[in-house]
Parts: structure tokens; sequence; C-alpha cells
């Protein structure tokens, strides 16, 4: 590894004639005998009237994917000079045209169509020419503290040595590198023991327990060093003890990170964000498809995912806390089909306290008090049951052979009969337990199974939910589509055999009967006609309407159970799966986990991998009632979070408490945890600590609010520059995979050498250099296999571009078309500015196996920027074409039969309100003198952390505010415009400690409107920045002034409450994990 | 072409209009691709749009329940575009028509459009005004894009002292750079505020230059730098003070996009597809039918400008 030239400076002296070439002709005149002869024809061709404006031409346009925000919209970078001159929409895609033109359309033929991209997507251009970019690899300089903003350039080679094999790296004394901290390194080894850890994890007894743990350390007597606690061997290796968090990761990168994290490093701690977003609704739709397993009789896991609104065709929808016309996934896909709805009178209503852009053209805007969510479902729930407005035949599909024989798409366990303890519902009622089914052992393929038998003969796979049919009680076949279909009753409660039972719509029932419709809109601060208007629309619609639920619901402590209220809401007219109804995502498998698909590319290993194993930080991957650490005491020190993951705001403050166990090495990337968490400030104080954190390296493009605390930040490139997948969401009905590839380089963008190949500085050089360092399996000439090399970032990411051009057939019937040569030369002649550290056909070529078709199908692919399915194939009939298709779980019992570590009792596993802004053991938090809710919201320009060097933006709204209601501002004397600070119990100051002495005030202007619930106050995220060029910062010794325009007010993340029982984190949804933004009660002064 | 390329006989030629000059100005690509009569407008693009979407064929059969969801309205007017652009100059009438029904204030319009024509600080096309009106809780918020309204009778031109500013053949108000001394009469002239002057502002000035380890405002200002393509012409933008630096700015329909059959920025990124462009005597286009709706009206017709951009309430 070497660095090479680099620093963006060392230019050609006709940069400025470069650029002064005409747009009309695309540069070709001033390009003429600059470029090497391949490409001279193209350039002659252009320059003899064969093409005019620059921008028509299929050769100066590369299709690739947005980041500035998670919507990922796919675009079309138009070039000039090999300088991205303009974004447009990718019209391949269904996210910017409505409906997407045939895929099957030549690129030549797509030049001058575009589709419609939002104003952050046309401002991606200031993302990759930011002046604040950094292009050095930085050192904390020596002698100073962390988050001082003294820094000192370093090479790459030197400061991969320093971070892999540690040292005295700041005069502060020793620091463990990576390698040290990797202790476990034999992969057979770590397979060993992470096998003997299961059988611990698995036994109940705990003297047992304790007996297996002695086994362990007898029989890994000479490897006990390697463990980070070797009296809690489930803790696991000291491997665990390096951590990678990330902000915003996409599909590609993830593989890669998982890649190099868990089974090259052999860490299980890697971390997403999910939870400072809408984790909530992330967790809520895992529980709801928690899935059957029939051999078990018991629940699995469900997926991680949910179900949005499918916005084209709903005749009415309710937009709950659900943004769409200025975020929610997103507003160039979603904007159209809801405008259309305006004009062509399917109605929508949005429910949110701030008068969002959206509302303003609702037919019905319910300002709601916020975290009231599900009161208002369960109102409408109410009325819905008791008016019989619910869709009583789909209800009562048990299983799918009643799906099957109905012809539903999927079916619920709303007649499942459900065990009522002590008051409270627990598990399903098994058919064994009423004797309707009887074990017996039976051989199959020469193997003992345990099989259930009915009083008939009729085989089971396993025990089995029961149901009533006519009051008879029924075992359930819940898997085989050939088994007996059952239709339960839907309504009952009372005794079968010795169980208090009831089904789980009896349940629903009773808990929306807790409250007459008018309470309900008094919990809610509504109007009951608004519930009862709200109820009769959406249940006027049959399967065409639709709750789309997002961030505003899920932000609050009780956030799963808001998402759980409005999902069931949905349930209850069955309209999942349905056209107009609600949907999930479909993409194309990206991992070659297909049969036949090319490249298995997160199971290709040259050599053997490790296996992570280990409690994670964040306590999600294990029960604690399973680990060694369970001593039967509740609470715990911070709350586990079985139903949930990637829980942002518990990273860094679990590193602070040490819990469960130290963290020595952090590694972040594309987060902002300071900035974009609530309660941000404590967040600092931890980061700041080398104590805490003896190593803190980050990758970055600049040095923004994390990495300024880092000890070294690796510049990375920006999304214009680099690979990723960016998936789809569930608004769309389409199976798609949006594919991110390099559309610019920045010229003269350094390079470096890993395994004696000259890559471009990035975070995979990073993490490919220190595979290299530390010899980590998976990376290398033989990284997939013998052979088969993983050195430059495309030697992985192509092979999964090849696999979604491959298809899902096994037969490849569903392999894109071959480019033909016509569209291999619009793929080489677009990329001719591309320097070949980025883009080498012959590498690219040998990256897919040198195999002619698969290259050229892998070029139709990239030359789309993705793959999209006809419009006409995302539905079938009045459904869509890719379904959920299954069990919803419409009562859960894996979430019934789960301990909330912090109280020491059971989640509810059923739709229930619960009141919002309720501390980690669940009591009220008192904020006498803080008066007024504190939300936020996202304004069209800015994305919550990364927009801020977006001028032209900027020059549309320059800065931020706090938006108050005139009756609030009339009592507090504020008016429009004012300066005014935000404090809380929290913060009374009103401010971040930034450490090293500065503050960072929380203090903005205040705009008074109408559109705002009174009592709340609202701000836009993405302003009020420290870092990220707001500040001045040094390096070598030379003051780089930071930009006003960046340090524009305002952000109030560090106002909002803070847990009072851990204290050093923000209020979380201890069942959903959603960071809690809107429960927050604050004081509005003017200064 | 850098400027002193340009010859200047021509400047005000390629004002004209497209059929006259632009067509001209863009002669070099469109006379490769099809040569074009003797005086005759602007060349239509090479390619038949329909034929680069065949889907436009398959949609005889309905898509979706919605026939407005047939085809997205930016294929429609594109397609539309191409017939029009194969029609004299003469016959052809461009109009804009915002429907602020579906206008959801989003700027999308106005960053496209800084974008393309390379606008500096302080110059901008395509503003998007917000209201809010009512109390709480009967309240909501108005968003109205405004780009320059195309007067037929534009009170704009008649003040331009060297007559650098006028009406051309295409119906467009169109700014001569190379005659614009500056004066900015034009700018109190115009009743919709649509005109702003080029002061030669850069988005990254004061921004680090010079930091080895920083990619600094002299390597990341490349795409301010580039030449614009106004008016079918090249205006780079090299920090001296010549053309469009020192001048009045304003809409121009994308006169350069439209040459190549191509929508104005703003019409082709407006995701509510509330911005809808076209040839309003083609009585088969989107905008002719859009017109002619009961809740159509003009900002401040009473003043007898009357205007090209049309506004659907």
């Amino acid at each position: 590894m070497d660095t090479h030239s680099n620093n963006g400076h060392e230019r050609g002296l006709s940069r400025r004639e470069f650029l002064k070439a005409a747009a009309i002709t695309g540069g070709a005149c001033a390009l003429l005998g600059q470029i090497p002869g391949a490409l001279q024809a193209f350039n002659q061709a252009m320059a003899a009237g064969e093409s005019a404006f620059f921008e028509a031409q299929p050769e100066n346009q590369l299709y690739t994917v947005c980041l500035q925000c998670n919507t990922g919209c796919a675009i079309k970078v138009k070039l000039l000079d090999g300088v991205a001159a303009k974004i447009d929409g990718n019209p391949y895609s269904p996210w910017t045209l409505w409906p997407h033109p045939a895929y099957d359309t030549p690129v030549k033929d797509m030049a001058t169509t575009e589709g419609a991209i939002c104003p952050k997507g046309q401002a991606g251009i200031q993302v990759a020419y930011d002046p604040y970019r950094i292009v050095s690899v930085l050192k904390r300089k020596p002698g100073t503290k962390r988050g001082a903003g003294q820094w000192e350039t370093i090479s790459f080679d030197q400061a991969i040595q320093e971070i892999v094999e540690g040292g005295d790296l700041f005069g502060e004394g020793n620091v463990e590198g990576m390698r040290a901290v990797r202790a476990l390194t034999d992969a057979e080894l770590s397979n060993e023991m992470k096998a003997a850890v299961q059988k611990i994890l698995d036994e109940k007894d705990a003297e047992k327990k304790k007996e297996l743990v002695k086994e362990f350390q007898t029989e890994f007597k000479d490897h006990l060093d390697a463990l980070i606690d070797p009296e809690h061997p489930d803790l696991g290796p000291k491997n665990n003890q390096f951590m990678f968090v990330w902000g915003r990761m996409k599909g590609g990168r993830e593989d890669v990170v998982d890649r190099f994290v868990k089974e090259a490093y052999g860490s299980v701690n890697m971390n997403g964000h999910t939870t400072v977003c809408q984790g909530s609704l992330y967790f809520t739709g895992k529980a709801m498809s928690a899935k059957w397993n029939a051999a078990k009789g018991a629940f699995d896991s469900g997926d991680k995912f949910y179900w949005q609104a499918e916005t084209g065709n709903s005749e009415f929808v309710i937009y709950v806390g659900s943004n769409l016309f200025e975020a929610g996934y997103g507003p160039p896909q979603r904007v159209p089909k809801a405008t259309d709805a305006i004009i062509n009178g399917r109605k929508f209503a949005v429910v949110d306290p701030r008068l969002s852009k959206l509302a303003a053209k609702a037919w019905k805007w319910i300002p709601i008090r916020p975290g009231a969510d599900a009161a208002l479902a369960l109102g409408m729930i109410r009325w819905m049951l008791e008016n019989e407005k619910y869709n009583a035949a789909y209800l009562a599909l048990a299983n799918a052979a009643a799906q099957a024989a109905a012809g539903e798409p999927n079916y619920t366990n709303a007649s499942w009969l459900v065990k009522i303890k002590d008051g409270a519902p627990g598990k399903h009622l098994r058919a064994s337990e009423l004797g309707l089914l009887t074990p017996q052992t039976v051989q199959k393929d020469g193997k003992d199974v345990t099989v259930y038998v009915d009083a008939a003969g009729v085989e089971f796979p396993g025990d089995t939910p029961v149901a009533l049919v006519g009051g008879v009680p029924i075992p359930i076949n819940v898997l085989d589509p050939k088994a007996a279909p059952v239709m339960g009753d839907l309504l009952f409660s009372g005794k079968q055999g010795e169980f208090q039972v009831k089904t789980g719509l009896q349940i629903l029932l009773e808990s929306a009967q807790e409250h007459t419709t008018a309470e309900w809109a008094e919990i809610a601060g509504i109007k009951e006609s608004d519930i009862l208007e709200l109820a009769a629309e959406f249940t006027s619609h049959g399967r065409k309407a639709a709750a789309d639920i997002h961030r505003g619901p899920s932000q609050h402590t009780n956030g799963f159970y808001n998402n759980n209220a409005w999902y069931i809401v949905n349930l209850l007219i069955g309209n999942f799966d349905y056209k107009g109804g609600i949907l999930k995502l479909s993409t194309y498998d990206r991992k070659g986990s297909k049969k036949g698909q090319p490249f298995p590319v997160t199971k290709m290993w040259g050599e053997e991998e490790m296996h992570p194993f280990g409690v994670d930080m964040l306590r999600t991957n294990t029960a604690y009632e399973k680990t060694t650490l369970f001593d039967g005491a509740y609470p715990t020190k911070r709350p586990w979070f079985p139903l949930s993951s990637d829980v942002y705001q518990e990273d860094i403050p679990s590193i602070g408490d040490a819990y469960p166990y130290p963290v020595k090495i952090l590694m972040t990337y594309m987060s902002a945890l300071p900035y974009s968490l609530p309660g941000g400030q404590k967040v600092i104080e931890i980061l700041a600590d080398m104590k805490k954190i003896p190593l803190f390296i980050t990758s970055d493009i600049m040095v923004g609010e994390t990495s300024m605390y880092a000890d070294y930040i690796f510049p990375d490139l920006s999304y214009l520059e680099r690979w990723e997948f960016h998936g789809s969401h569930p608004s769309v009905p389409w199976k798609v995979e949006n594919v991110r590839q390099p559309a610019i380089s920045i010229p003269g963008w350094p390079t470096v050498k890993v395994y004696g190949e000259e890559i471009a500085m990035s975070w995979e050089a990073l993490l490919i250099a220190i595979a290299e360092k530390l010899e980590l399996p998976g990376f290398g000439p033989n990284g997939f296999a013998e052979g088969v090399q993983y050195i430059r970032p495309e030697d992985h990411y192509l092979k999964q571009v090849a696999d979604i051009a491959f298809g899902e057939k096994e037969d490849g019937s569903d392999s894109v078309p071959e480019a033909d040569d016509e569209e291999l030369r619009i793929f080489l002649e677009a990329r001719r500015n591309l320097p070949p550290s980025v883009f080498d056909a012959d590498k690219w070529k040998a990256a897919v196996g040198n195999d002619e078709s698969l290259w050229r199908k892998t070029v139709y692919v990239l030359n789309r920027g993705g793959r999209y399915e006809a419009f006409a194939k995302g539905y079938k009939g009045d459904k869509v074409a890719h379904p959920y298709g299954r069990l919803v779980n419409f009562y859960q019992e894996k979430t019934a039969t789960t301990i909330n570590t912090m109280t020491g009792k059971p989640y509810a596993g059923y739709t229930r309100y619960i009141p919002a802004g309720l501390s980690s053991i669940g009591e009220e938090i008192p904020h006498d003198g803080y008066d007024l809710h504190l939300i936020t919201f996202k304004a069209m320009t800015m994305t919550k952390a990364r927009t801020i060097s977006n001028y032209w933006l900027l020059s549309v709204l320059p800065e931020g505010y706090l938006l108050i209601n005139s009756q609030d501002a009339r009592k507090l004397g504020i008016k429009d415009g004012d300066m005014i600070r935000v404090s809380s119990a929290s913060n009374p100051e009103g401010a971040y400690d930034l450490q090293n002495g500065k503050k960072h005030p929380i203090e903005g202007k205040a705009k008074v409107v109408e559109g705002i619930r009174p009592g709340v106050v609202a701000f836009p995220l993405g302003f009020g920045h420290w870092a990220s060029g707001a500040s001045d910062i040094v390096i070598d010794g030379k003051v780089i002034k930071g930009d006003p325009r960046r340090a524009v007010p305002l952000m109030a993340n560090g106002a909002m409450q803070l847990d009072p029982v851990m204290g050093n984190v923000t209020l979380s949804d201890v069942a959903g994990g959603s960071a809690v933004f809107y429960d927050s009660m604050v004081k509005v002064e003017k200064v | 072409m850098a400027e002193s390329e340009k010859a200047p006989t021509t400047r005000r030629d390629v004002l004209r209009g497209l059929g006259g000059a632009l067509g001209a100005a863009l002669a070099v690509g469109a006379l490769g691709r099809r040569p074009a009569a003797e005086g005759e407008a602007l060349a239509a693009p090479s390619r038949p749009l329909a034929d680069a979407h065949p889907q436009a064929a398959a949609n005889a059969a309905p898509l979706t329940s919605d026939p407005l969801a047939q085809e997205d309205v930016l294929v429609r007017m594109e397609r539309e575009l191409t017939r029009a652009l194969a029609k004299p100059r003469e016959q052809r009438r461009w109009v804009m028509v915002i429907d602020l029904r579906k206008c959801v204030g989003c700027n999308s319009c106005t960053v496209a459009c800084v974008a393309e024509n390379k606008l500096p600080p302080g110059v901008v096309y395509r503003p998007v005004l917000e209201e809010e009106i009512g109390t709480y809780p009967n309240v909501t918020r108005k968003f109205v894009p405004r780009p320059c309204m195309q007067c037929d009778n534009p009170p704009c031109t008649l003040v331009c002292p060297v007559h650098a500013t006028w009406k051309n053949e295409d119906g467009v108000v169109v700014v001569d750079y190379d005659q614009c001394i500056g004066c900015r009469y034009c700018i109190t002239a115009c009743p919709y505020g649509a005109r702003t002057f080029d002061f030669g502002h850069f988005y990254t000035s004061g921004t680090p230059q010079g930091v080895p380890s920083l990619l600094g405002q002299d390597a990341a200002d490349d795409y301010e730098r580039l030449a614009n393509a106004e008016y079918g012409e090249s205006w780079p933008r090299s920090g001296g003070d010549e053309s469009p630096v020192g001048n009045v700015r304003k809409c121009h329909f994308c006169l350069h996009r439209l040459a190549e059959g191509m929508l104005p920025a703003c019409v082709t990124t407006c995701i509510g597809r509330a911005t809808l462009f076209g040839d309003a005597n083609d009585p088969d286009s989107l905008v002719a039918e859009m017109i002619a709706k009961p809740n159509v009206m003009r900002l401040k017709e009473e003043m007898g400008t009357a205007p090209r951009v049309y506004y659907l309430l």
C-alpha cells in the first residue's frame, strides 16, 4: 500500500479552458486531442455535428442512484467534461416516472427523457463538489483533545499502520490497535467456541448453566485470554470490542461491512441507525410477521420490514405522521400519485400536529396530540367493530389452506384462541392442551420424528393453535395449504377445557372498548366527529383504502403500539397485499442466494471465515434471561432489546456505561450521532472521552459532527462516486433494484495501493487495507475463492450486479437481455472520464468472471442504473403481484412472551393504548415549567444531517426555525422572526456542550404560524450545524474558516428529554427501539 | 466555443427565435441529423419519441384503472413537443400551465432551473411563493411557482434603452446578453418580479482555498464555472465579468432544451406534475385542454400583459 498523488490541486493547466468548452458541444472541441485513441472517433463525431446540446447525448449520461435522502431515487447524471453538470430522474425507474417506460427501451432512445426528482436530488452535485471535503487522512493532533478541532494530515499507509498496530499514538499512552483487539483469529476455534456458548445460552437451569461455563473454561483453557470475560463466555471474544456503527448504509456496502466485521474480523458488533428514523415501524412489522414454525409449534422471528400504502391506487388514505410531500420514502415516487388523487377525487386525510404540505392538500387535517396516535386508531377500531364495518370473512381465515380456498393473498390469527392468565393475554392455546392432538413418534426418512395426531388420525407436523368453528375447538394446521381450511369464530371469551381464552379479535374489541369514541377523541385531543368521519370514510372503499404510517407515530416511547394500532386498522378491512391497500417492497436478489445465480457473494470465501459469537453491545441478539449475566434482577442497567435491533441511540451510551462490556475500538461511517440523535450532547461527552473509547476511527467525506471527535478520519467518496444497491420502499409494488455506481471522479482524487492494486481512496480502501494488513479471510487475491480476488471495490459489487442481471430463475430465463454493441459503446464512452483506478473495462469484466454474456447483461443493468420490472407486472388483478403472502399476526404471541428487562414483565402482545412520554421503566416524567411539546419535521430541502453543504438548497430555505402557533406566541410575547431559546428539564441551559469549553446554543428564530397545534412547537431537521464546515478547524497548523451559511440555526435535538433512569440517553421505545423525538416538553424564551 | 469565436453578427438572430436563429446556432447539431429546408424552423429531433417509448403504444390497453396514469404526463408532453417542433414556428404557441392544486411547494423546479442554467446566487428564474391562509384549525398553505409569464404584451421590453430584450418569434421574452448594458430598468418594469441581475457571484465564494487536505473552492467550483447553454449558446463563467455577468437574466422556457425536444427543466422535474408545457395551438395537446378548463386564470391579467403562463386553481 502506498499513497499516491493527490491533493486535488495538481490539475492540468487547461482546467479553465476545459470548462469554457461549449455546453452545446459537450466539450468535444476542448477534448479533441486529449482523449486516448478509442474515444477520438466519438469526439470527432460530436464535433462534426452528430450531437448538439450535451445533456441530450447518451454518451454524456450515467445512471446511478441519489442518496440525498433514503428514498434513493434513480437518477441520470449529465456530464460535461466529466463534471456532473446536471442531475435528473432516471426515466426507467418507477421512482421518477409514473408509469415507468419499458425497461428494454434502448438507452439511446431515453437520452432526452427525464424523470422528476426533488430539489435535494438536483443539488446533489454540491455534495460531491463540496470545498470542505477531505482528500487526506486526518489524525487528531497528538497532545490535543478529541473535538478540539486540531488535525494533522497523515499518509494513508501510516494511518493504517497506526490503527492496526496501535501504540502510543497520541502521547497519551498505549492504544490497542485492531490486531490486538482481534484476539481470536482461528476460524475453526471460533466455530467450536460459538457452539459451546450456544449450549450455555440454551440451558435453562441456572446451576447447569454454571456447570457449562466451567466446562467451557476447561475445554478452551488455552484460549481464555481471547475472551472478554472468561466468567461470561457468552459475551464472546475480545474481537467484539471492535464496534462498527453506521448512519446511512445500503446494500452492497452493508454486505461488505458484514463480511468485514463479522466473518473477517470476528466481531458481532455492527449496528445501523434504524431507530433514529422510524425503528419502531420496522420492529412492529417484525413482530407482526413472526413466522409460525409448524414443527416447533411455536413462532420464529419475523422480518425487519414494514408496510406502506399503495398511494397510486388507494381511494382513501389516512397518512399518520407520514409526510410524503417532504419525506417518507418519498416525494418523487409518491407525490405524483397523491396529486393525482387530489385531482381525481381520491381523498386523503392527514394526522399530524403540524400542517405539513401534505396536510395542506388534504380532505381533512387532524392536528392530533403528539403520541396519541393509538387513541385515534382505537376509536376508529371501536366504531368499526361495533358497527360491523370490518372484513369478517377475511379475518376468519385462520390458516394457509383457508387463505388458498378463499383466494386471498394472506391470512391472520384473529380467530386463534389466546389464553388469559391473571387477566392478561399470553400464549395461544395449543391443541394438545385440549387433548385435540396427541404426540406420536413416527419414522420419516429413516428418522424418528414427533408428529401430532387428532382423534381421526389426521397428522399434524407439530402442536397447533386452536380456533373455534361454530363453537367447536379445532386444531389449525397453519402452514399447509392442502390441509383442512379453518375459518374460525372471530369473537369468543370464555372457557375451553380448563383455560380462560379469548380470540384475538375479542381481545382487540375489549381493548378498544376501554374508552368510548368520545373519550378516545379526548385523549387524542381531537373531535369525536373526526374519528367517526375517518372511520366511515375508511370503511367505504372496500380494500382500496389504507392507513399509511411512518415516523410520526413511531418516534414515541409508545411507538410500537401506535404502529400496531394503525396496522390493525388496516387489517380490519383486509387491505394487505391489495392494490390500493398496503404492501411490502420487492427487490431482485443481490446476494446470489437464488439457485442458478452466478455469484453467491456473501457465501464466497477463499478460506474459512470467522464465526462471531457473543451478546452484542446493544443486547438485541440474545434474551437477557438466557445469558450468564441474568441474575433474576430487574431492571437491568440498560434495557435489552429483544424485539428490535440497530438501536442507534444506545450505541454510544452503552459504550459509556461499558454495558454489557467495554468497547476498545469504535469505527463509524456516515453517522452524525451527536447531531441527529435526541440528547446528542450526552453522545458527545462519551465520544470525547478517550478512556471510554480508546480508539475512534471514522470514514467521512468531511469533518462532520461525529468525525470531529474521531482520532482518524479516512476520506470517503461521495455517493456520486461510488457503489451501492439502494433497494426499494414498501410503497413500490414493482420488483426492482437500484444500482448506485461511480458517475464521476473528482479530478486528482487520491488513490491508494492495496494488494498491489491502485484504487480510489474510499471507505472500501480503508477496509481492504486493514484486511491486507491483518491478513483477514475474505479479502485479497483469494478473497472470494481460490484465484477469485477481492481487491478492487467492484470485485464485490459487480458480482452483485451480475446476480441482479441474471435474475432469480435457475435456468436464466429471468435474466435481462445482453447489451448489444451499440449499448456497449455507449457504456464505455459514458465512462471516458473515469480514471483507471475507478473504471477499467477489462477489470470490470474480470470481476464478473470474464463471461461475455454475463458481462453484457451486467452492462445492460448498469446502463439503466438498475433493474425495474415492467409496470403492468406490479399487479395481478386487484392485488399486488409480489404479496407479503402469509400469516399476519393480529395477535403477537412472541411479543407477549418476551420480557421487558426494565420492568421484568412481558410486553403486551395486542393492540392497546399506552400513554407516550414514559421513562424506560414506564413511569411518568415530571416537566414543571416546561409546557410546550417539542416535535421535529423535515423541510423538503433538508435531509436530517447531510444537506447543509448544498448552497442551492440554502438559497431556497436559508435557515431553520421554530414553528409556534400564534396563540402560544402571543402568550409568550414572541413575534415572528424573534430569536428564541429552547430549553428543557434535561437541558435547562438550552445549549449543547461540545466539550473543550465550546457551547452551541439551542437558539433560532421563531416562525409564528396558524398551521400547528397550539401547545406544540416544531423545528425542521438539518440546520444548526457546528461541524461539517460550519466552524473553524485547524489542519497542519493552518486555520480553516467555517462557512457561516452552514452554521445557521436551529438544531434543538439537544433540548429533548433524557431518560431519567439512565441519564445519558434519550427516551426510547423499549419495545420497538425508536429514539424518541416527539415526547419532550420544553420552554421557549425570547433571547 | 470560446467567447471570441462567437460571430457578433448573429447575436440578434440567435435570439430572434427557435425557428430562425436558434436553429442556426444549433445548426451543427440539427443539420447533422436531418437537413433543414431553407428558412425552415428548427429541425425536429432525429428520434420520433413515440418510438422511444414502446409503452406508449402498449398503453392502448389500460395499465391501471386510472386513465390519467396510463402514461406519465412528462412522456406525453415530450411526445407533443416533438409534434410541435415539426410544425412551422408561426403555427405553434408555447404556453405553460401550472396546476396549483398539484403544486406541493417542493422547489424542485427552482433548483432544477438553477442547475440547468447555472444560475449564481441572487439569480432566480423560478421561485415558488408560499402563503399560509386561515386561522387554526381552519388553515391551509398555498404554493405558487412564478416563472416569467412570457407576456404577449411584455412591459419589460419597452423600457430597454438598447433593445436588448424582446419577444422572439417563439413568443418567448429573451435577453441578448451581449447587448444588455445591465441598467436594470426591465427589472423594475416587470410586474411579476421575474427578472434578476447577475452580479457575478459564486455559491462557493468564501470557502477554503489552497488547503492541500481539503478539496477546496478551486477544485470544487467546476460545476459553477461550466458553460450554460442558454439561448443555444455557450456561456462559461470564468469568474470575470463576461456575460451573463452584469446582465439581467430571466426564464426563457429553456429554449435550448426545447430545441432538442426536451421539456423545460422546471417541467421535467415537477414531482407533483403541476407544471405543464406545450403548444396551445395543438388542439390535442395537454396544455390546450387545460387552458380551456373553467378554473384557469392568469396573474395580473388586468394589466393587459397577456401572460403565456396559466394557472389552474
